[in-house]
């Protein structure tokens, strides 16, 4: 813990704020992309990302904070539909689509604004606690 | 060499409740990291007890103050309601209810201080 | 040192302090050291004032966290005014004395 807890849980707060914002861009990308096909026939389409958060201590402070510690590819085989007059139909007329499924990604929407609302929850509350704190030396 | 022990006694929740929150900050920040295991501080009647602040009865008809203890719990591994797969053991509605007990218990010792140093202010001023 | 004072300067207090030195200023007090517990008042007051000085400034400077400084400088502010109720009244203890007719 830094010097002030409080603004030290302003600042955790605040990377789990960013972490979680990250995950929702990926996530949209993922939503946006779930039709994607490839460019050419036979060519793999849009593949799923995912994300992993790590934790990173602080040296300086001493302050647990979150970040992205990447972002990277499904391996999940894609699926496959048979589309003949698809551009990016095989010579058998199938199209591999992206590995999305929507219900999980909307799902995971759904977690990533919980977790970003429950991160916003505790800076409002910490700067609550200060500002209650440097109230007292008024009048 | 504080005036009344309130003041002291007030001191130290205010920084076990900072301390606490900023746990809480930690825990809910890393709600979503692999591995990482839910932490809490060490309830404040134990904190208490090392400082040895006690809070004596003057007079017969004084209450007795009710006990610290059994005030807050500490998440040991095997307390917080769920483990997840990934090994990650935050529980965001737990953290969110400790973070109310943390405003609640922040407001009542600013009002204390707040209102025990209007008191002495106005007593001496006369 | 200051809760010493308190139950002499103010009846309006008296019970709420519980300070075993409370004790001993009384007697300190009835014994006429009550130049002693002037003093002391004087001197404590200088020094939270300092030291409520140094806290700030560390807190300005990022060194010293919200609650130090606000503790520092409410403490500093009860010693203060209690100093300066005593001095008040010591000086208009002072002024009735030296209107009595010799």
């Amino acid at each position: 813990m830094a010097i002030d807890p409080l603004i030290s849980s302003m600042r955790i707060a605040g990377s789990g704020m960013q972490s979680q914002s990250t995950r929702l861009r990926v996530v949209s990308e993922n939503i946006a992309n779930a039709q994607s096909t490839g460019p050419t026939a036979g060519s793999n389409p849009y593949a799923r990302k995912t994300i992993t958060f790590d934790s990173e201590l602080d040296r300086a402070s001493g302050e647990n904070l979150v970040e992205v510690k990447s972002i990277g590819v499904d391996t999940t085989p894609f699926r496959v539909e048979h589309m003949p007059g698809n551009p990016a139909a095989d010579a058998n007329g199938d199209v591999k689509m992206p590995n999305i499924d929507l219900l999980f990604e909307m799902g995971d929407m759904r977690e990533a604004n919980r977790s970003y609302e429950a991160n916003l929850q505790v800076v409002k509350q910490s700067r609550q606690m200060l500002s209650d704190t440097i109230d007292l030396m008024r009048s | 060499m504080e005036t009344m022990a309130v003041f002291s006694l007030a001191s130290q929740k205010a920084s076990w409740l900072s301390a606490r929150e900023a746990t809480i900050a930690s825990n809910v920040a890393n709600a979503n990291t692999p591995g990482y295991k839910a932490q809490d501080v060490t309830p404040f009647s134990s904190v208490l007890s090392h400082l040895q602040l006690k809070m004596t009865a003057t007079e017969p008809g004084h209450m007795q103050p009710a006990s610290l203890s059994g005030a807050t719990t500490r998440a040991k591994p095997g307390e917080t309601w769920d483990v997840v797969f990934s090994g990650n053991s935050v529980n965001l509605e737990q953290e969110m209810l400790k973070a109310g007990e943390i405003h609640t218990a922040h407001s009542l010792d600013m009002g204390v201080v707040r209102s025990f140093h209007q008191m002495l202010m106005n007593a001496v001023k006369s | 040192m200051i809760g010493a004072i308190l139950p002499i300067a103010l009846d309006a207090v008296r019970g709420l302090v519980t300070s075993p030195a409370a004790a001993t200023a009384s007697a300190a007090t009835a014994g006429g050291g009550f130049q002693q517990a002037m003093a002391s008042a004087a001197s404590d007051a200088v020094k939270t004032l300092k030291t409520a000085e140094t806290t700030s400034m560390a807190g300005l400077d990022g060194k010293a966290s919200v609650q130090q400084v606000t503790e520092s400088v409410m403490a500093a502010e009860r010693t203060l005014q209690t100093s300066l109720a005593i001095r008040d009244k010591a000086v208009a203890a002072y002024q009735q004395i030296s209107q009595m007719q010799i």
